[in-house]
């Protein structure tokens, strides 16, 4: 009997190892094809707007099912993207990727399939021209159909401004700001006049007005050919020392960002004026949803925008060559990016388009927007799509963003710091996170 | 038992030429066989305990980019870019600063808590299981529900005070406010487990003692501090290590306390997890990531060696008690 021992301890040890090893086994390529059953995952971010085309996808394409999955903040969803790719699996099969830390997946952008070999070729004309190329990488590859992007305009509550002696009729407004010729200088000094006359605040905080400006510049935290140009760049100095001198002065409601008390700053009155790139307004509409708020809180959007035409995010969709059904994934990413499905998805989210067919219709539909007193919201956007040109993002964009310059900002929001103290902040922090990280 | 298994032995020859390899066999049988049942657990340690503590030290030691991956051999200069890092020291100091504010409240609830439900009440096991109730709830539950009490500018507790006629506290913008939030969660959470643990110790106390305690004239305060504790004090000291460890691991509460900014805007409730997840999935810097990771190690690794030399002392002092109790009980039965 005690011969018998050794095999049997030796099948029971090899049996739990095997149970651990078998964990990670399967995996075999299924042909994708609309009669074989395919699974295809899809994560968004924010208020993406796509439930009820994945709906309509299915029904189109029997065999097909689409397991969605949506990451509350575009800053949450780049932490899961990246995380994911370091760990080599766990992406979705169509992954949604912002333009803001766009420029970090471009550095490993041979992690995901070439659209060029799904057809990309044949609808690279649906797209603006510059948004396409952003989907580009430095060899042309294309890893992403552009969705949204983000023209900004200016959301303004007409009742506060009528409170104020301000107009508040939506052309009235874009004349006030100074039409084409709106300048940053105009904003605030509308803004000290605000100020003066009702004690409350013009904007949300600062961090959102100083990304519009970064935004709108023609280089940003980076030169074209990839290098930081923050510190000696005088002119985003300037534009940031005009944005503290107003914050100093008071417009500043120091809301938390991504937060406004729940929604409730944009029911209450807490400031007048809000920065307002196309996918902004699906947020804003959330935001009062929580409030329990709605049209009688008095936001409107005007066709105008300090210091002109700027765009602010968007977003792509992207395959990752982990993908199993890299051609139905493909595929899918190019219906969902299509003019046809965009108008839909701006009708659900509020965003704006990306391609030309999108925006166009858009434009002539001008389908009044009940939340934002009924403002033709896409036909505005379309409007104020004009003149934007791609800025580059490099790959430390998103954490200069919400590292180095939203803490920063943040201590001039609250008063604890003025102008110069708050950029001296910034540059210390740029050297401690982005230059020596 | 080997006495046994070898007497066999010598009736194996007359099966021929098999022997001296079956003998050798059950030779080996009985050298390995015992390594080898306990090995299922030290295999699965080695795989997700010391080789990931093993690789986490060699990233540490490379500039390592979480999407580029491995980069070039930097040898300790992650380690020392870390220990000159304000916001390290920032997030130890806050790390520190939540452990001592749900640690020794904690266990004086916990004690409180053990000491009530050590005497006899009705509905026993009703109670002990109420108390266990906030641990069942996840921490991110806990973390959600504790974030809106606490709220800046809508917040429950904010409303409360403003009642009273006191200025709302900004339990986010502040850091010791922030730090007592958290430590709210905490010890929300934890109070009931520890208590059950003291309680469970406490009930081993042996009773007569208690009694001959009371008929000495010894009020219940003073048979608690004099009896109950000084029982319990090795439970004590577990229940001490137990909470450091997880006290300075802390990540869920401070990082759902703001979705937003994890740590706060301006890191006043940054913890050591915390910032060692900003700098590997936000920052994108496995290698210093590594670095803060395994100095968090050598950190509670030190603090659990104080630990342990502590509760040696203590429990050296104890094993005089057991003496001298079973000693005054010789002495009682001879009388």
């Amino acid at each position: 009997m005690k011969n018998f021992r050794f095999p049997a301890a030796a099948i029971a040890g090899a049996a739990a190892v095997a149970l651990l090893a078998s964990g990670c086994g399967g995996g075999d390529q299924e042909a994708a094809s609309p009669d074989n059953p395919v699974e295809l995952s899809v994560t968004t971010f924010g208020t993406f707007g796509y439930d009820d085309l994945y709906a309509e996808y299915e029904d189109a394409n029997p065999g097909i099912k689409i397991n969605p999955n949506n990451i509350d903040r575009g800053e949450n969803a780049r932490t899961d993207a990246f995380t994911k790719l370091s760990a080599g699996s766990g992406l979705s099969d169509v992954v949604a990727i912002e333009e803001g830390w766009l420029g970090s997946i471009m550095e490993v952008s041979d992690q995901f399939v070439d659209l060029n070999e799904y057809g990309a070729e044949d609808i690279k004309d649906n797209w603006v021209d510059w948004k396409f190329k952003q989907g580009t990488d430095s060899e042309g590859r294309v890893i992403g159909y552009g969705t949204d992007i983000g023209p900004q305009g200016l959301c303004y509550n007409g009742k506060l401004f009528e409170d104020a002696g301000l107009p508040s009729d939506r052309e009235a407004v874009a004349e006030l700001f100074g039409g084409d010729d709106a300048t940053w200088d105009k904003y605030f000094e509308i803004g000290r006049q605000y100020h003066d006359k009702t004690g409350l605040a013009w904007y949300d905080q600062s961090g959102f007005v100083w990304n519009s400006m970064v935004n709108q510049m023609e280089e940003g935290y980076y030169t074209p050919d990839g290098e930081l140009n923050i510190e000696d760049n005088a002119a985003m100095k300037e534009q940031f020392m005009q944005l503290a001198a107003g914050t100093e002065a008071g417009l500043s409601a120091n809301e938390k960002k991504w937060d406004w008390g729940k929604g409730k700053a944009f029911a209450d009155g807490s400031f007048a004026t809000f920065v307002c790139p196309g996918w902004m307004l699906g947020t804003i509409q959330t935001q009062m949803e929580s409030a329990g708020a709605g049209p009688e809180a008095g936001w409107d959007f005007a066709d105008v925008f300090p210091g002109g035409a700027s765009n602010w995010g968007g977003a792509f969709l992207s395959v990752p060559e982990t993908s199993e059904h890299k051609e139905e994934a493909a595929k899918l990413a190019a219906w969902l990016t299509a003019p046809e499905q965009q108008v839909k998805q701006s009708a659900a989210a509020n965003n704006f388009p990306s391609t030309v067919e999108a925006q166009e219709q858009l434009a002539a539909e001008a389908a009044p927007n009940e939340l934002f007193n009924n403002a033709p919201t896409g036909a505005i956007l379309a409007s104020r799509a004009e003149g934007v040109t791609a800025q580059f993002k490099g790959p430390e964009d998103s954490v200069i963003q919400d590292k180095v310059f939203s803490p920063a900002l943040g201590q001039l929001d609250a008063g604890t710091t003025d102008g110069e103290g708050s950029w001296n902040e910034a540059m210390k922090l740029l050297n401690e996170l982005v230059v020596n990280n | 038992m080997t006495v046994t298994l070898k007497r066999p032995a010598p009736a194996a020859p007359p099966t021929g030429a098999v022997s001296p390899f079956r003998h050798r066999l059950s030779a080996w049988d009985q050298k390995f066989s015992p390594y080898l049942y306990i090995s299922p657990f030290f295999l699965l340690f080695a795989l997700v305990g010391l080789f990931p503590l093993l690789y986490t030290f060699w990233v540490s030691l490379h500039d390592w980019h979480l999407l580029k991956g491995q980069g070039e051999f930097v040898g300790l200069a992650n380690f020392t870019n870390v220990l000159q890092d304000r916001f390290f020291w920032n997030s130890l100091g806050n790390t520190m600063s939540i452990f001592l504010l749900s640690a020794i409240p904690q266990l004086i609830g916990a004690l409180f808590i053990a000491a009530v439900l050590d005497q006899n009440l009705r509905a026993k096991t009703f109670w002990r299981m109420s108390v266990l109730l906030p641990y069942v709830v996840t921490p991110v539950a806990v973390a959600v529900i504790f974030t809106n009490m606490f709220g800046e500018d809508p917040g429950l507790i904010n409303n409360l005070l403003g009642n009273f006629g006191i200025e709302p506290i900004k339990w986010r913008t502040d850091t010791l406010p922030s730090h007592i939030a958290i430590a709210t969660m905490v010890n929300w959470r934890w109070t009931g487990y520890n208590a059950l643990i003291l309680l469970a110790a406490m009930q081993a106390v042996p009773r007569d003692i208690y009694e001959s305690a009371a008929l000495d004239g010894a009020g219940a305060f003073r048979r608690f501090f004099s009896i109950t504790l000084p029982s319990i004090r090795p439970t004590m000291i577990f229940v001490i290590i137990t909470s450091t460890i997880g006290g300075l691991q802390i990540f869920a509460e401070p990082r759902l306390f703001d979705p937003t900014d994890p740590g706060g805007p301006q890191r006043n409730f940054q913890t050591t997890v915390l910032y060692l997840w900003e700098m590997g999935f936000q920052r994108n810097n496995f290698g210093k990531a590594s670095a803060i990771a395994w100095l968090l190690f050598l950190i509670i690794v030190i603090i659990g060696l104080i630990n342990f030399s502590l509760s040696r002392k203590i429990a050296s002092a104890d094993t005089k008690k057991p003496g001298n109790r079973a000693q005054r009980r010789a002495e009682g039965k001879r009388k």
